[in-house]
């Protein structure tokens, strides 16, 4: 007890010392994740719409199967990736194994289908007549989806939210392909995983903190928001 | 387009015929009342005029030739509006309500002027701010058929647009759309109260068995249960 209390006492100074090392990874966790939030959201939600709109064969397959996706734990995806692009696999001439563009691909597939499916999801229970009434006042389909997409944007929001919540506290596929290296692709669970290892629990703390600190600030944001757009408010 | 004629409408549901041949003929400045009991496909035929739902077979003679499903949808759907039995209101006031109807590329002055216009033409100058969400019942109609005002369509489908409204709101939404008909729009109500849109319809037809017929104002006394079978 006194040893975690010790731990979490270090992990607060670090923290509010302004420890570079520490404040390094946290920056390349959020550079990581957030931009391969900002690469998969559009066409996932594009995506989304298109299976709730759309009237297609194969469509409710196709449900099923992001439905599935969401279950494959997240080091088989980063095996998957690690085998695409090892030295002998197909990309391997990119030369891509153990960068941060590695990262940001593997978080890209873990995001992707939570985002087709909670969207999905959000975009299902919108009512019809928004679409309909959106294109017979003479919408274009673009500003139909637009609309629509503003109509449901706590839902859409959620959906950006939680699979930002998966993709940064994610360990397996980040340490596959990205390789752990400080400075270039340590990010924060991967931190978390090496300074347990070690028995260096102060960093793992104040990273957990960190991560802590995020999900309590995103949920409150969500709330936030959600509070304001409720009828009653 | 002054006057369009469908023919040879089919859509048939479980192996049940909607809609068996059926034609029907839609001017300007003309009102048409669709009745025709529950499930009789009211709602079905509005929606495949607008657009929004295909029918397994379908001709629209446009008085310069003949269109099928595609070529209607793709020629004639810009002019034409469904009000929804409850119309819906997006996110926002009534003003931005009224704002979605206006083309994009009209400019912010011109814009707020046609809106005011419609405000005033459909007596929502009180609640021009208010959420479009809160409103009642028939000041969702009213807002609806300002918006079909400021688009100026050239058909306009109505499903039920008096349901479930007190005498004063059912009488404003009537005036509403004498008006419309009046400036050029060709009317289709479907609705289950004949006697309400008695001073506004030109044309009154019955659906029943996929297949319209027009009632005639002797065939609708002719329909009228004698007092005295009550009385007895």
């Amino acid at each position: 007890m006194a040893t975690l209390l010790d731990a979490s006492a270090d992990a607060l100074t670090l923290l509010f010392s302004g420890d570079q090392a520490l404040w390094e990874i946290v920056g390349i966790s959020f550079e990581v994740s957030a931009l391969a939030l900002l690469i998969a959201t559009p066409p996932a939600l594009l995506l989304a719409f298109v299976l709730a709109y759309g009237q297609f064969p194969g469509r409710r397959l196709t449900i099923a199967l992001f439905s599935t996706l969401l279950s494959v734990p997240t080091v088989v995806i980063g095996l998957t990736l690690y085998l695409l692009l090892s030295r002998q696999g197909p990309l391997g001439e990119w030369r891509l194994l153990f960068t941060q563009t590695a990262m940001v691909m593997g978080q890209v597939v873990l995001a992707f289908p939570m985002l087709v499916s909670i969207g999905h999801s959000a975009l299902q229970a919108a009512d019809r007549r928004a679409w309909e009434t959106a294109r017979t006042l003479g919408a274009s389909h673009l500003r139909a989806l637009l609309t629509i997409t503003y109509e449901v944007r706590f839902g859409l929001l959620a959906a950006v939210l939680a699979s930002f919540g998966r993709i940064i506290s994610e360990v397996g596929a980040s340490m596959m392909l990205g390789g752990n290296i400080l400075h270039h692709t340590r990010n924060i669970p991967t931190a978390i995983a090496l300074e347990t290892s070690k028995g260096e629990f102060a960093q793992g703390i104040a990273l957990g903190m960190v991560l802590l600190v995020l999900a309590f600030t995103l949920n409150a944001l969500l709330h936030h928001f959600q509070g304001k757009g409720h009828i009653g408010s | 387009m002054n006057e369009l004629h469908f023919r040879h409408i089919h859509q048939h549901f479980q192996q049940r015929h909607i809609l068996d041949g059926l034609e029907l003929s839609l001017c300007q400045t003309h009102c048409t009342l669709l009745t025709g009991d529950n499930g009789a496909g009211k709602t079905t035929l509005l929606r495949i005029l607008a657009g929004f739902d295909k029918p397994e077979q379908f001709q629209v003679d446009t008085g310069f030739g003949l269109l099928n499903w595609k070529q209607y949808r793709k020629t004639l759907q810009p002019s034409v509006l469904y009000l929804h039995q409850q119309p819906y209101m997006f996110e926002g006031s009534v003003r931005d309500n009224l704002d979605y109807a206006l083309p994009r590329q009209l400019d912010k002055a011109v814009r707020q002027a046609r809106i005011q216009q419609a405000l005033q033409w459909a007596v929502l100058e009180r609640i021009a701010d208010t959420p479009a969400k809160t409103l009642s019942g028939g000041e969702y109609q009213r807002v609806a058929l300002a918006r079909a005002w400021l688009r100026q369509p050239r058909i306009l489908l109505l499903d039920e647009p008096t349901a479930n409204m007190d005498k004063d709101a059912r009488l404003r939404t009537i005036q509403l759309l004498r008006q419309l008909r009046d400036d050029g729009m060709a009317l289709l109500v479907a609705s289950h109260d004949p006697d309400y849109f008695s001073s506004l319809v030109n044309e009154h037809l019955h659906l029943q068995a996929g297949k319209l017929q027009a009632v005639t104002a002797r065939a609708r006394f002719a329909n009228i249960t004698p007092l005295h079978h009550f009385a007895s």
